[in-house]
């Protein structure tokens, strides 16, 4: 094995090729556009998923459900610092409650998650799962809830490198939109391996 | 049979090729919307060009923080020379642990190495779970895009195939339910998968993280599941800092597919923490492969190909490609990147491949990376006519032209007697001779006298023309 | 200004009338204009068959031959993107120099020198085929791939000025006829099925004249069209352009005798 990687290091020093002496300087992106969440809505949706704005208050009474809420019977809720709307009908429940084997998560009917921000330019969120279970129920459930700040937007993923640091542990992931694929004569098809929905909830206490 | 042959057997069948040609073209017209919402598109190209250059100067220093910083993670790296040692690599993490059951996401190094094949003759079952890949897998053919990997089949042909392989009804063909069939079938090969193993889009050096892109989210249920995660990745597909993902990932899905960004965009460091209760700890394990890639890096005319971050745009915009489709090419990646890549690993079998190209250059106005495509094909026909790999006819043929245009008084005596005898030769015979040029087309009419000829006429003939005065200005 | 106007091997073998539209109209655009009779090949065939050193001397008697001028006119995108590649690969000081000072006909008339005055109308629906060699290695216009500060096309520009002209739309603006050299021969079917399309985009634009830069693309174009008794006129930029400069009859005087369908 060694041998190998000894080999490969030799052939790349041998190969010298010429180029830049320095990478170019670091690029800004483009600046905040006027109506941000007008432009966030359009590029999720050219992914299939849909933005919805709404009060911290008010959310679960302003999305869409697949069925009743109080009729859903697998559901997980990310927990971060035990918020009051992981309780009640939000509560994890069913195979949600599941917290040592990921496969069990399978029925998952709805995932609800919590993402640090959200870019602009192309509608996606910047989502660190806590544990194994919030990145397998992510992937199994029916349908995906994504909460994030109004106030933590970004305009273009420069700025969301800056904020970034993969250094904090052993995942992350930019989610965009519903689990999708194309392969079949370019027929855009929802639900492919994954989520059939994907709601992003910007919760903004201003927001009327 | 080369690009040539396959290449008239594909355009023999005229609305079939109409129909892939306005499929792909379609592809590069959503990529031309996305690329107008970018209003600093060309500054993002040149700072994705110029990264990746200044990466290729020091490839030895960056997989080395790489890998120290892997390590630090708890991830493995491995290291493989060739396909071959690549593929033992792989086999070798699963049979150590028993493991049987693999789900793969897309990943065109394991096409390149011939990883499938390697693992079912070792009785390792390998599920590909993008659906393009899936699709292909069951007809048993290779992809024909390196992003739509079906984009060659019509979706009845795909309810056929369902019908027969996954007892699916006959006669299916709505994409939705279709996909749904699909769905349901790697469903249970996910929660039944024993590892994952997936590409790397790109590997970042600062931090020892790689990033894996899918719309589907088949990468992410394959390696969220199993406890085993293999990432292959080929050597230059290294950045240097955290970063420099920005303006690679602004231009990857828009110039692949015309979108935003991918849906899923995953960052990977370290394996994922272990579940409670009983059975082995998650591993990641990396594989770095040259495979020739260290060769190209040393020859002038082609490092900049390593560039490649397989978007796949020169695919959809080359007019041959669209009219030829990608198994014309018999090579793991067809169109333009893949006609500039293969002839290094095997000159004498892919020398037709350089010339399956009418030189237009779209390829390399669209490449995100600045690869100077056309340029490259260009330089391998030069590469290919000295190591003697071109057709004694042509060279011939080639070689007497060259000894007329340097003789002046030759070429105007024997072009003049050429014209005559074209002149004068019944169309039938003409057309036999014009050879390839006559299948489809008529030749051009042959003037009696050449520009030349008429001019030297002209000025024997007639006081030499007053110059006009020039205005003053 | 001492101008030498440099006529391609084709041209001047299959097309001699663009030769002489070429001339007159850089004449009657005020130039001196020198037609040197001893350089014939611009080296292109070599250079994309991958026979480097055959293109490269010839390259070099480009060089040398050209060298007293003030500038070169070549009707052809082609031939003078081959010039300028070969003349930036030779060190020589002399070949940056003479290529800076190599342009093509529609470049030079419409940049770099007033065009000469068209007056006579051609009231007639035109396609302009774009050369990939005019566009996308010299520049002349903006490729649709890009998004790069936008030029405009000289050839269009002046083919704009055309009183009564009607240019057409086309769905596919500057994808490849499919001539390619060698390839139009070596990979006869795609090259072919990609002429055939080129021509069903103008035809949807209703074209009644087709017209490029370059004869190559046309020669191409209009081989296929002939063979399937199309009706559309093909017309080297230089020839319209004369048409409307000295009036159509200057076609006719200058159509030497040929032989061939037409």
């Amino acid at each position: 094995m060694s041998e190998a990687r000894d080999t490969i290091f030799a052939a790349l020093e041998a190969a010298r090729p010429a180029g830049p002496d320095a990478p170019p300087a670091p690029m800004s992106g483009p600046p905040m556009p006027d109506a941000p969440f007008d432009v966030m809505a359009s590029r999720l949706a050219q992914n299939g998923g849909r933005l919805v704005r709404s009060t911290r208050a008010n959310w679960a009474q302003e999305i869409e459900w697949p069925r009743a809420r109080a009729d859903l019977e697998h559901l997980y809720s990310a927990r971060r610092g035990g918020d009051a709307r992981q309780s009640g009908d939000l509560a994890c429940r069913g195979v949600g409650l599941i917290t040592d084997d990921v496969h069990a998560l399978a029925p998952l009917e709805v995932c609800i998650l919590e993402a640090e921000f959200s870019v602009v330019e192309n509608g996606a969120s910047w989502h660190v799962p806590q544990s194994p279970q919030e990145r397998a129920a992510a992937l199994l459930a029916e349908h995906l809830v994504v909460l994030v700040a109004a106030t933590e937007i970004v305009p273009s993923l420069h700025e969301a490198y800056a904020r970034i640091d993969l250094f904090a542990g052993p995942f992350g992931w930019f989610l965009s939109g519903p689990s999708k694929t194309a392969d079949i004569e370019q027929a855009l098809v929802l639900g492919a391996h994954g989520p059939k929905t994907m709601q992003l909830v910007v919760l903004d206490d201003a927001h009327p | 049979m080369g690009h040539v042959d396959r290449a008239r057997e594909f355009v023999r069948d005229e609305a079939r090729t109409r129909w892939h040609d306005e499929s792909l073209w379609f592809v590069r017209a959503k990529r031309d919307l996305a690329a107008d919402t970018v209003p600093d598109w060309e500054a993002l190209r040149s700072q994705a060009a110029g990264i990746k250059r200044e990466a290729l100067t020091r490839l030895p220093a960056l997989w080395r923080e790489f890998e120290d910083q892997a390590h630090a993670a708890g991830a493995v790296v491995h290291w493989a020379r060739d396909a071959d040692e690549h593929n033992r690599v792989v086999a070798g993490l699963l049979e150590e642990r028993d493991i049987t059951r693999v789900v793969k996401s897309k990943s065109m190094l394991t096409e390149e190495c011939g990883l499938n094949p390697f693992l079912e003759d070792r009785g390792i079952e390998i599920i590909d779970t993008d659906l393009g890949e899936r699709i292909v897998q069951l007809r048993n053919e290779s992809p024909s895009h390196i992003i739509m990997p079906a984009i060659h089949l019509k979706r009845g042909e795909i309810g056929e195939l369902f019908h027969q392989e996954m007892d699916s009804p006959a006669g299916l063909d709505d994409p939705n339910e279709l996909t749904a069939i699909a769905r349901l079938d790697l469903r249970e090969r996910f929660l039944a998968a024993e590892a994952g193993i997936t590409g790397i889009n790109f590997a970042v050096a600062e931090t020892g993280s790689f990033v894996v892109v899918t719309n589907e989210g088949n990468a992410d249920l394959g390696t969220a599941l199993p406890r085993l995660h293999i990432a292959c990745v080929g050597l230059e597909k290294i950045v240097p800092k955290a970063r420099d993902l920005a303006p690679f990932l602004r231009l990857l899905a828009r110039s692949a597919t015309g979108q935003p960004i991918s849906t899923y965009t995953s960052h990977f460091r370290s394996p994922r923490p272990a579940e409670s209760g009983a059975g082995p700890a998650p591993e990641l394990h990396i594989v770095v492969v040259d495979n020739g890639r260290s060769r190209l890096l040393a020859e002038p005319g082609f490092q900049e190909a390593l560039a490649c971050i397989r978007c796949g745009a020169c695919l959809n915009t080359c007019p041959v490609y669209r009219r030829s489709g990608g198994h014309s090419y018999g090579t793991t990646i067809p169109g333009p990147i893949g006609s500039v890549l293969e002839p290094s690993r095997d000159p004498s079998a892919h020398a037709e491949l350089p010339h399956a190209c009418s030189l237009c250059g779209s390829c390399t106005d669209v490449c995100p990376v600045h690869v100077p495509l056309h340029h490259q094909l260009l330089t391998w026909r030069s590469h290919l006519a000295r190591q003697g790999h071109h057709p004694r006819r042509r060279r011939w043929a080639l070689g007497l032209a060259a000894v007329l245009f340097a003789k002046p008084a030759l070429y105007r005596g024997v072009t003049r007697i050429g014209r005559g005898i074209a002149r004068r030769l019944p169309t039938a015979l003409l057309d036999k001779f014009g050879g390839a040029w006559t299948r489809q087309r008529e030749l051009p009419p042959i003037p009696r006298r050449s520009f030349r000829e008429q001019l030297a006429d002209r000025e024997s003939a007639t006081t030499p023309r007053a110059t006009v005065e020039r205005k003053s200005r | 200004m001492r101008l030498a106007l440099f006529v391609p091997c084709y041209v001047d073998q299959l097309r001699p009338r663009i030769g002489f539209a070429a001339l007159d109209l850089l004449r009657s655009a005020g130039c001196e204009v020198e037609v040197p009779g001893d350089v014939l090949c611009c080296g292109q065939p070599f250079h994309s068959a991958g026979e480097a050193e055959s293109a490269q001397s010839l390259g070099h008697r480009f060089m040398t031959r050209f060298d007293r001028f003030d500038a070169i006119v070549v009707p052809s995108g082609s031939c003078v993107s081959t010039l300028r590649e070969h003349l930036a690969a030779n060190e020589e000081p002399a070949a940056a120099e003479v290529a800076a000072r190599t342009f093509e006909l529609s470049e030079f008339l419409a940049e770099r020198w007033d065009s000469p005055s068209l007056t006579h109308p051609i009231p007639r629906r035109v396609g302009l085929h774009s050369s990939c060699h005019a566009l996308r290695e010299l520049r002349l216009g903006t490729p649709s791939e890009t998004r790069e500060p936008v030029r405009p096309d000289p050839a269009a520009m002046l083919l704009d000025r055309i009183p009564g002209i009607e240019r057409i739309d086309l769905t596919r603006r500057d994808e490849c006829c499919g001539f390619g050299g060698l390839f139009s021969v070596e990979e006869e079917a795609v090259s072919v099925r990609m002429g055939l399309d080129r021509l069903e985009d103008h035809a949807k634009g209703r074209a009644e004249i087709l017209t490029s830069t370059d004869i190559s693309c046309l020669m191409h174009l209009e081989g296929l069209a002939r063979r399937r008794e199309q009706s559309v006129e093909f017309l080297h930029l230089a020839e319209l352009l004369a048409a409307s400069a000295f009036g159509e009859e200057w076609l006719a005087a200058h159509d030497e005798d040929t032989h061939g369908p037409r």
